[in-house]
């Protein structure tokens, strides 16, 4: 069972929490191999993807973070990629939360409307810059967002 | 917005003065070479003297001829690349007591707003990071 489908089968605890990490690599690195090709950062997050997916079976832990690039400006397909993976994870966030706007959803939403403001056709490399970094934000808050609602009604039972 | 001509003029609560500039153009950098490897004080003096049209030729190439031939054949690059994005640089000059420049990049959308941000910030002796704009700090 892929990560896309698992996160919809497990019911809320350790285990969906894991899943959903595998779903939101896996998502992660779709859209970027899709906008921008294969890279370093697209072979990690499918390996962390593959470690969560074993974690959600009850194997190994689950990572902190999303795969981070080690320079500091991308490229327009980059952020393409990263701006397609944000949106997605942010739609199954809102879905779970039924809601189109919900407050949990804040500080993802801050980072998206920087995007927003940002967001032009061939934008120099400081603008790129920026971009990246409220992306990567944007997706991290998403990431760790997720892993807490999907544990949801274990954290409330303890 | 213009490259040659500030569109606001601003003074500190110090005393400090600015020049705001608005352009699409990023200006290529000025790069002098580095020096020739001339050697002092060895050989013939006679010989040291006729090296001396050579040392201020390379010196002239050096500091002033190559660095401007490679500002005109990067300009019009420069130029079109300005023109063909929608990003917009606001930079603040000040000339005194030694010529600092910081920048800013925004939109075309926002430019107005961010600009209004930026000279009040500067008026109250602050650099603002508004909505809608990087700010890149000190250029080199």
């Amino acid at each position: 069972m892929s990560a896309y489908e698992l996160v919809d089968e497990l019911p809320s605890g350790a285990a969906r929490a894991a899943a959903w990490a595998a779903y939101a690599l896996t998502t992660y690195a779709d859209k970027l191999l899709a906008a921008d090709g294969t890279s370093d950062v697209v072979a990690e997050a499918y390996a962390r993807a593959a470690a969560c997916l074993d974690a959600a079976r009850g194997v190994g832990g689950v990572p902190d973070a999303l795969p981070h690039w080690r320079t500091p400006v991308r490229t327009w397909e980059q952020l393409v990629g990263m701006r397609d993976a944000l949106d997605a994870l942010r739609t199954y966030l809102a879905y779970e939360l039924k809601s189109a706007a919900p407050p949990e959803l804040a500080r993802v939403d801050a980072q998206l409307a920087r995007v927003d403001q940002l967001w032009i056709e061939r934008p120099p490399p400081e603008i790129r810059g920026a971009l990246g970094s409220a992306l990567a934000i944007g997706l991290d808050e998403a990431y760790s967002l997720g892993r807490r609602l999907m544990a949801a009604s274990e954290i409330s039972a303890q | 917005m213009g490259l040659f001509r500030p569109a606001r003029t601003v003074t500190g609560p110090h005393g400090d003065y600015w020049e705001v500039y608005v352009s699409k153009t990023a200006l290529p950098a000025w790069r002098e070479s580095k020096p020739g490897g001339f050697e002092y004080g060895v050989g013939d003096p006679r010989g040291d003297l006729l090296e001396l049209p050579f040392m201020l030729l390379g010196a002239l190439w050096g500091m002033l001829i190559a660095p401007l031939l490679r500002f005109l054949v990067l300009l019009p690059a420069s130029f079109v690349r300005g023109r063909r994005s929608r990003a917009v640089r606001i930079e603040a000059v000040s000339g005194f007591p030694h010529r600092e420049v910081f920048l800013w990049t925004t939109t075309d959308d926002g430019v107005d707003r961010v600009l209004d941000e930026i000279v009040n910030g500067l008026a109250a002796g602050k650099f603002v990071q508004p909505d809608g704009a990087v700010y890149s700090g000190r250029e080199d």
